[in-house]
């Protein structure tokens, strides 16, 4: 019986929508790693927290992987979960889904839909979904914002139903659908959001003391088959419900959903198959190809686990011609995931004589647009006619490129020579007694000319501290490079497509495996050259250039690497926060510093995590720890320490192992800082001891500049007043926060004094 | 509920706007959208060309309104708007700004250029040409350019009236910045005061430009594999002067000590140092700023121990004529690109 309850009309993009369905089904835990598109949530839901919105515990997780496993950890103890994610966060957690839905813990996952790396594209596509479809998860797709909210919460109650117990996805269009205001509906009260779905009761779960179970035995033969026939049973059931948990959600929000949905198929004699945004697009081509008298449809599914295959049979049964359009494609099976499902699903149906062609579209955030939606329909068409011979399987919206194109021609510079690239002016001298290596030289005029590594033309913002500092490092680096960046900042400005800033060999790789990428590599180059497969005087420099987002993601590989002790630098730009996603919280983020997922306001005074001792992260002692032959702090306010450092670090680098060197970066647009001031803001950092200047040269600490002696020594708060994002901590309110902090600065600094003073320590 | 002023053939008034990242285009096209829905009962979607861009790099912004509660089913960008904003009359330089421009329709652009030089320097066939010195405005007001192009946009369009656009920000930037809103107000009457509006005919005098999807020369065929660039350095042919705000560093030689300070604070690598023999001797010295690629962050100024770079309003200073290039690099094809 219709009910419908008081909704309320918002003007919100899908990644609202999905955050409000989440702050008003007050989800107990969420656990999250930003990644582009779907960052949005998480930062939406931590801005409604911050104002007292919800309590949904935030859990900044170290990647994906992590973020997944504490879904699943916090999903075992009987409450309500929430995550989202997008690309290659979904493929990093993907080894969670079946475990999750194995071991049958429903949670709710938002994927935004984004291009799988590599090379690596932010834009929207399916090439990340179609992994998730035998994870034994349900998936909807949310077309537009209006349905990731309805279906956030429909999928929820299904997957909870005592007979099915599955996680489930909701997955929406990047960009397309994530981040486009659109005019939308929610419930005007959250209990009745809540009322809807209902209390979740988990069948077991970890937290009851009377009742100790076994989450997750060690399971072979006879009994997995078992456990895999439960699921899909579950899957069936799920089947079931949906429709009628679509019927009931109409039934008070007056917002009821069908599992397939249709325009214009009555009647049609060719049509077309296609998922999420797209489909309102191919609408309008629809009405445009219905003026001149060509019967045409087109059909979406709103969920494509469960299956709907009695739904895609009906809609399609007398239909001439079909064509299914996929954003990927399952490369070598002549089409995408949808294809192969429906030609399957028709194949079922004895009666069915549709004609199925499969297109690839909108690859990599690629428009579809209406005249791209005509063209296959139209294709379509005339297949269902009869007239033409029409291939079964192409492209759309790919090209060939000019005949005459001269890539060369476009060639900005000629390769620097080795000699070119060893400008000699700085002298490196090992002293015997000591073992240990002075550096001798170093003058910012006279390397003021020395041909620069990375060339002008990128695209950082103005002011940016990164590449001050790869300047700088490079300076003291003479040779043949080869790069590795990591994803974030310094390489997406760089390496736009079809431009590089590079004049060395460059490398991307995704930031949780840079250091292990860079070290392959490096054995590769020593093993070619012991067999003699390169020349003798070939020699390279190996530089990993990370940010602290790459080395939070990515410090179980830069640890292993450390372990193993390779022949190669890496050099992290430590900007305090995920910048590159729009700035969300690091590890190594100060304490109480406001950000894009650690808002300030009357509930929560920025990033505080858990417990009293989460202070910004000291990488550096970590890496320390590894008993690696070189590290060192450096910033750009202390240039010549900088590049003697360099030539240190390239000294052990291409003798001993491992160098690590890490550089505070300024990011005067997400620390809300002037761009002029740069130089200031990380002086003071330096000075206050916030970022101490030291090496640890075989394992013997030294401090290379101490604002003590040199009567510089300011408080953090100096650091912490030219910035936005800390400015709050100043105030009177906040003292006690601002005194922890400092009290954690001067613990690690008197630490390091007196490692500085004692050699064994 | 309002009536929209025109309509294209599937029922929408589309408002495109090319700017800069940083300058607010997404944010005001949101609150636009945002005042359609909530304050004249029209039906919008408000969305933005996105990447990995930062602050500096161009940016559209797209607001398609519609009469009716349909779902709004266009997802694409505007490709002919009936109201085209213009926040930076650089970008003409390295983007075409106007294609899809059809004519008799609106540009506003932010300029102290009079309508009719506006017109001739964006090559505009006929139509509503708005100028509004949005940069002035703004720095004298101290608000954001984007509230001051607001104010033009709602007189421009007639249907957004003031008190909506207002409310609207109120609702949008009223409660994170308080303080700010005496400020932003200001700066969105003064923009909704201080144009200059001429109405050109079709004289011939320029066409139409068509919009087109980008398409590389670089296709299936000939792309490297692997996505492989083989070209080094060639992000050096962009230029990048519409990053700057209004600003420029401007280098005092006499003053010079060489030190390389500057040198070593550029983010973009602009200073030019080279050896030359100077009295007998091999020295480095700094022969100046390549404008090509300096975004105005002014940390050079900052940092220099002798005032020898000091803070100029660009408008004042000719760049090309102060641009110095290296000598002694490895170019062999000093082109500039144009996207």
């Amino acid at each position: 019986m219709p009910d419908i309850k008081p909704q309320e009309t918002k003007f919100m993009t899908g990644n609202e929508m999905a955050a409000m369905a989440m702050n008003q089904m007050n989800f107990h835990v969420m656990g999250y790693f930003p990644i582009t598109p779907s960052t949005q949530i998480a930062e939406t839901l931590d801005y409604m927290k911050a104002n007292g919105e919800n309590d949904v515990v935030m859990i900044p997780a170290d990647g994906e992987h992590g973020a997944a496993g504490i879904c699943y950890g916090a999903s075992t103890g009987g409450g309500r979960v929430g995550n989202a994610t997008s690309a290659n966060g979904l493929l990093y957690a993907l080894e969670e889904l079946p475990v999750q839905s194995g071991t049958r813990f429903p949670m709710l996952l938002n994927v935004v839909t984004r291009s799988v790396s590599g090379p690596l594209d932010i834009k929207g596509d399916h090439s990340d979904i179609m992994y998730a479809l035998n994870a034994g998860w349900i998936i909807l797709m949310g077309k537009d914002p209006q349905r990731v909210y309805d279906f956030d919460v429909i999928g929820l109650k299904v997957g909870e139903h005592q007979d099915v117990r599955l996680p489930v996805i909701v997955a929406s269009d990047g960009f397309f659908t994530s981040h486009q205001k659109r005019k939308v509906k929610v419930f005007k009260d959250n209990k009745d959001v809540q009322n809807f779905i209902g209390k979740n009761k988990p069948v077991y779960h970890a937290l009851d003391p009377r009742h100790p179970v076994t989450i997750g035995p060690y399971m072979n033969e006879p009994d997995l088959i078992n456990n895999k026939y439960q699921l899909s049973q579950a899957m069936d059931k799920a089947y079931e419900i949906l429709p009628q948990v679509l019927k009931a959600y109409g039934d008070v929000t007056d917002r009821e959903y069908t599992m397939v949905e249709s325009y214009q198929m009555e009647d049609a004699e060719a049509a077309l198959f296609i998922l999420n945004s797209a489909f309102d697009t191919a609408t309008q081509a629809v009405d445009e190809l219905r003026k001149q008298g060509v019967k045409v449809g087109v059909v979406t599914t709103n969920v494509i686990r469960p299956w709907p295959y009695k739904e895609i049979q009906e809609v399609f049964k007398n239909v001439k011609a079909l064509a299914v359009c996929d954003r990927q494609e399952s490369y070598g099976a002549h089409g995408g995931n949808m294809t192969l499902e429906i030609k399957a699903t028709l194949k079922d149906d004895p009666n069915n004589n549709t004609k199925v062609i499969s297109r690839i579209y909108g690859l990599g955030g690629l428009d579809f647009s209406m005249s791209d939606a005509a063209g296959v329909l139209k294709e379509a068409y005339e297949a269902a006619k009869g007239e033409k011979d029409i291939n079964n399987f192409d492209y759309i919206g790919a090209y060939p490129g000019k005949e005459d194109y001269k890539g060369e021609a476009f060639n900005f510079f000629k390769p620097l020579t080795e000699e070119e690239q060893s400008h000699g002016k700085i002298e490196v001298i090992k002293n015997e007694e000591t073992g240990f290596y002075d550096v001798k030289g170093v003058s910012l005029r006279k390397l003021g000319c020395v041909p620069k590594r990375i060339t002008s033309g990128h695209g950082a913002c103005p002011g940016c501290g990164i590449f001050p500092n790869l300047n700088l490092f490079t300076k003291g680096l003479e040779g043949n490079l080869v790069f590795l960046f990591q994803t974030g900042c310094g390489m997406v400005v760089t390496t736009g497509y079809p431009h590089t800033s590079f004049k060395s060999t460059y490398i991307h790789n995704l930031f949780q495996n840079g250091a292990a990428t860079l070290s392959g590599l490096v054995e590769m180059f020593y093993e070619r050259k012991r067999r003699g497969e390169i020349d003798v005087g070939d020699h390279f420099t190996f530089v990993m250039v990370t940010g602290d987002g790459g080395n939070d993601i990515g410090m179980g590989p830069t640890i292993g690497t450390a372990l193993r002790n390779h022949k190669m630098i890496i050099f992290e730009y430590d900007n305090n926060g995920y910048m590159n996603t729009g700035y969300q919280l690091s590890y190594s983020t100060p304490r109480g510093a406001t950000t894009a997922t650690s808002h300030v306001g009357p509930a929560q005074v920025g990033k505080t995590l858990f417990g009293t001792n989460t202070f910004h992260k000291d990488t550096t002692q970590i890496m320390a720890a590894c008993n690696i032959p070189y590290i060192a702090q450096v910033a750009e306010s202390n240039p010549e320490d900088m590049i003697k450092k360099a030539v240190k670090a390239q000294t052990y680098a291409n003798t001993e192992g491992l160098a690590y060197v890490k550089t505070l970066s300024a990011c005067p647009l997400n620390w809300r800082s002037e761009p002029s001031i740069q130089r200031d803001v990380i002086k003071a950092a330096v000075d206050s001891c916030f970022h101490p200047l030291y090496e640890v040269e075989k394992g013997i600490t030294k401090i290379t500049f101490n604002p003590e002696e040199k009567g510089k020594k300011v408080s953090v708060s100096e650091y912490f007043k030219y910035q936005g994002r800390t400015k709050h901590l100043l105030k009177e309110e906040n003292k006690e926060l601002l005194e922890e902090i400092q009290g954690e600065v001067d613990r690690r600094w008197n630490r390091l004094k007196a490692m500085d003073e004692n050699a064994c320590l | 509920m309002v009536k929209l002023p025109e309509k294209n053939k599937y029922g929408f008034y589309e408002i495109r706007m090319e700017s800069i990242g940083g300058m607010g285009a997404n944010i005001a096209g949101k609150i636009i959208a945002e005042a359609g829905v909530f304050s004249l009962g029209l039906n919008a979607i408000s969305f933005s060309s996105y990447g990995s861009e930062k602050r500096g790099t161009p940016v559209k912004s797209f607001i398609r309104f519609s009469e009716t509660d349909d779902e709004i089913r266009v997802n694409s960008a505007v490709e002919n708007p009936h109201m085209l904003v213009i926040f930076h009359e650089n970008l003409k330089k390295t983007l075409a700004v106007l294609a899809g421009f059809k004519k008799g329709n609106t540009v506003i652009l932010n300029t102290d250029k009079s309508p009719s030089e506006a017109r001739d320097y964006l090559e505009i066939p006929s139509g509503k040409v708005v100028c509004v010195d949005a940069i002035r405005i703004a720095s004298e007001e101290k608000t954001k350019l984007n509230v001051v192009m607001m104010g033009a946009i709602s007189r421009v369009s007639g249907f957004l009236t003031p008190e909506v656009l207002i409310e609207a920000m109120k609702e949008t930037f009223g409660k994170k910045y308080p303080k700010l809103m005496e400020g932003n107000i200001k700066g969105f009457k003064r923009g909704y005061e201080a144009l200059k509006i001429q109405e050109f005919t079709d004289d011939g005098k320029y066409k139409e430009v068509a919009y087109e999807v980008l398409e590389r020369d670089v296709g299936y065929d000939n792309q490297p594999m692997g996505g492989v660039i083989l070209q080094i350095g060639n992000t050096a042919m962009k230029d990048l002067s519409t990053s700057r705000e209004a600003k420029i560093p401007v280098f005092l030689p006499e003053k010079c000590i060489h030190c390389g300070l500057c040198e070593s604070t550029c983010p973009d690598y602009c200073f030019v140092f080279e050896e030359e023999v100077v009295d007998g001797k091999q020295k480095v010295i700094n022969k100046g700023i390549n404008y090509q690629y300096c975004k105005g962050c002014m940390r050079c100024v900052s940092v220099c121990p002798v005032d020898a770079i000091v803070e100029g309003a660009e408008r004042d200073y000719n760049v090309d004529d102060m641009t110095v290039t290296l000598t002694m690099d490895h170019r062999i094809n000093p082109g500039v690109i144009n996207e």
